[in-house]
């Protein structure tokens, strides 16, 4: 928003610290935020919050999600990768430990309240799976976890994020399945689709499961058109496209 | 000249845009000459939790009138806009809605509640 504008209609801001910093990779990072006052915030996995980031010439609104599940407790955490021209990144990256951050939410409808009966599909690239993460993890703790698979792209081993812990969550052989997919960043998507439509399109005629879709670009529109154009319904497929 | 008049739920005064379509973006959240971005080029808040990147329902509007000189909204468009609260047959989201004809003379309410759906109150 700019800082010039009317405000009309703005949330409550709040604020928190930076209590611990991440890096994944050299390009991709987590901050953990601790809301000021011992505070906590309330989200439903999947969720995310809006960041003020205060520019020198103006303050932004951009939006990241909070990638730890709420049976987590604070602080809570984002994790996000620097783009070109992203300002809004390059911001976050010079955060330092102690640092205020100012943010209104959660917000968003790419969210899981309680998990469905029903088998649960994941697609995502890279740091879009940071929705997802927390689905999973609340998903995977009900007293009757579904069966789920984590189909993950990334253009790296490295960029496959939190694979250790998605390979314990599949070890205790609750039903969970993660598949890491290491392609050419120019390919994620037709890998994804490629798997997508040979196990769940050509490969039976169950349409019953659910779709969680996250990811950046036009390729998450393609999937989403698969499946629905697949038979199945179109709130089976959710998504979320940045 | 394109004309954009909003207005305001909550009681806030009335404004009037008038603008030039093909000087577009006029900010940089929101599709390029959407209604987030005109109102925001022009000093005029409009929430955008999100961006502008039509993954929340916050910039949600009320179209009064001129819908038909908006872009049409896409299948994510409208998928979002289903679970926008005071969903309405002219719901449009004000970073997707793009005025499309030089001349357009829109209307638009801002509703005073954009709320989006769930867990949105935060626990002090």
């Amino acid at each position: 928003m700019s800082s010039s504008a009317s405000h009309a209609g703005s949330r409550p801001i709040r604020t928190a610290r930076v209590e611990r910093i991440f890096d994944h990779t050299s390009d991709t990072r987590s901050l953990f935020l601790a809301p000021v006052a011992g505070s906590t915030v309330r989200y439903l996995p999947g969720q995310f919050i809006s960041i003020a980031i205060t520019l020198p010439d103006e303050t932004r609104t951009r939006p990241y999600t909070i990638a730890s599940p709420p049976a987590w407790g604070m602080p809570f955490e984002i994790c996000f990768n620097r783009i070109p021209g992203g300002r809004g990144a390059d911001w976050l990256f010079d955060r330092k430990l102690g640092d205020s951050v100012e943010f209104t939410g959660p917000y968003g409808t790419f969210s899981m309240e309680s998990a469905p009966a029903a088998e649960i599909i994941f697609l995502a690239d890279a740091t879009a799976v940071a929705p997802i993460r927390p689905m999973i993890q609340h998903a995977a703790a009900a007293s009757a976890p579904p069966m789920m698979t984590l189909l993950y792209a990334a253009r790296s081993p490295d960029h496959i994020l939190y694979r250790a812990e998605f390979e314990i969550l599949a070890a205790r052989a609750n039903g969970f399945h993660f598949e890491p997919l290491v392609l050419p960043q120019s390919q994620l998507y037709e890998g994804l689709r490629a798997e997508a439509e040979r196990r769940w399109v050509r490969g039976d005629g169950n349409r019953t499961r659910q779709f969680y879709i996250c990811g950046v670009g036009k390729g998450v529109i393609a999937l989403r058109d698969l499946l629905r154009g697949a038979g199945y319904e179109r709130r089976a497929v959710h998504y979320e496209q940045w | 000249m394109a004309k954009l008049r909003v207005i305001f739920e909550n009681g806030e005064p009335e404004r009037v845009i008038e603008f030039d379509p093909a000087k577009a973006p006029f900010h940089h959240d929101g599709r390029p000459g959407s209604i987030l971005d005109i109102l925001l080029g022009h000093k005029i808040h409009l929430e955008h939790a999100c961006g502008g990147n039509c993954a929340c329902t916050t910039c949600h509007v009320i179209v009064k009138q001129g819908g038909k000189q908006l872009s049409e909204p896409t299948e994510e468009e409208e998928d979002m806009l289903d679970q926008a609260p005071g969903l309405t047959p002219t719901s449009r989201l004000g970073c997707q809605s793009v005025v499309e004809d030089p001349n357009a003379e829109i209307t638009v309410v801002i509703p005073r509640y954009t709320i989006n759906l769930t867990s949105e109150a935060a626990e002090e």
